[in-house]
């Protein structure tokens, strides 16, 4: 799919046919794209356990739902627990040193191993390291750049996918989870039961209200032009909901013996 | 299966919390329901109510309790129902799990738009 028409066409999906396996190629294919997301000090934030639904037992199944994620975890086939490591920025004094080998960080822009060793570990990643509250941030917005990818990856492999809550403290034993893990999100996996665009684009807010240009409160002109443009690439899509959406949710959810 | 003695379809609705319900589901799925569906639809709560032995502005009244901030969902109390309404709906089926599960949908469905969120174990 064309990047734009992937950015596009991402939904959250809520309802997937359960009885169609996730091939295991596509699977590692979401995850090498988290691999290579974009990450801070070249470090692993992103760390995420493989489950399939039905390895686990009813008991350990049930223990992991919230009352609003039951359905569509009972739904989807395959579940990523998505985990952000607070120890993962303890490698940066290596990892950078890599990067500056591999003419990443380049003397152009001032890096050296001696720069790495004498000022940005112990003055800049140390203090993170040791600062939980900074840490918990920087962790979580790292491995999320990494989800990011892992989302668009599934709808690029055809796949249905969302990320949804999960009781973490049951988790833990479950899935025997390091204490320096922070728990994140489940990305589900599976095939849609429901059309694959959701019904139509999800409700956003203005453009102008969340893009400012030189100085908080002057909004960055949308040129409507490029809109178009956009539309045309399928970037931009219909709004949701279609006019068929109510017939749809109903439909499935009948299917399924879901409430309505 | 019958509602306890006293509750009937025509007293519920008048409830605040049928009525809540009736209005909200309508909003949501843009129809208005015939007369016959929500006489059916009643008579399900009815029948839950008795065997759980409440009203249904009880039901919903038992779910919350009230803090500074607003309502507050009461967690074991929601576990403790939804397996009321599993239990209704098996009984309700009587080993034909449509009919039944038709049944618990009907309570899942008013207590959801009561704000109380649950769903039920896809059928599968």
């Amino acid at each position: 799919m064309e990047f734009k028409q992937l950015v596009g066409s991402r939904r959250s999906i809520r309802y997937y046919q359960p009885w169609h396996p996730v091939e295991r190629e596509k699977v590692q294919t979401v995850l090498e794209a988290a691999r290579l997301s974009s990450r801070a000090v070249n470090a692993d934030f992103a760390k995420a356990i493989v489950v399939d639904r039905d390895s686990l037992s009813d008991e350990d199944r049930d223990s992991l739902k919230t009352p609003t994620t039951q359905a569509q975890l009972d739904l989807a086939p395959v579940w990523i627990f998505w985990y952000a490591d607070l120890d993962a920025p303890k490698v940066g004094e290596s990892s950078l040193k890599l990067l500056v080998d591999a003419g990443a960080l380049n003397p152009s822009h001032g890096w050296s191993h001696a720069y790495v060793d004498e000022v940005v570990w112990p003055q800049v990643l140390t203090p993170i390291i040791n600062n939980p509250g900074v840490l918990a941030v920087v962790v979580c917005v790292e491995a999320g750049l990494a989800i990011c990818q892992s989302l668009l990856a599934a709808v690029d492999e055809g796949l249905g996918t969302q990320l949804t809550a999960f009781n973490s403290e049951a988790a833990k034993p479950i899935l025997q989870v390091p204490d320096h893990w922070l728990p994140l999100w489940i990305q589900l996996l599976g095939y849609p039961a429901e059309s694959p665009d959701g019904g139509g684009q999800r409700p956003r807010g203005p453009f102008e209200e969340m893009f400012f240009e030189g100085r908080y409160g002057t909004p960055f002109r949308r040129d409507p032009a490029v809109v178009e443009e956009l539309k045309a690439a399928r970037m931009i899509q219909e709004a949701a909901p279609h006019p068929w959406r109510q017939a749809e949710i109903r439909g499935i959810s009948r299917m399924f013996g879901l409430p309505e | 299966m019958e509602g306890a003695p006293g509750l009937r379809p025509d007293d519920l609705a008048e409830l605040g919390s049928v009525q809540r319900w009736l209005r909200a589901y309508g909003a949501f799925w843009g129809e208005t329901s015939t007369a016959d569906e929500v006489l059916r639809k009643l008579q399900l709560l009815a029948d839950f109510c008795g065997f759980c032995d409440g009203t249904p502005d009880d039901l919903v009244d038992s779910l919350f309790r009230q803090t500074p901030e607003g309502p507050r969902i009461k967690l074991k109390r929601r576990r403790a129902v939804m397996a009321q309404i599993d239990e209704f709906e098996r009984e309700f089926g009587r080993g034909d799990m449509t009919v039944g599960r038709e049944a618990g949908n009907v309570v899942r469905s008013f207590l959801i738009h009561n704000g109380v969120a649950l769903t039920a174990t896809p059928l599968r």
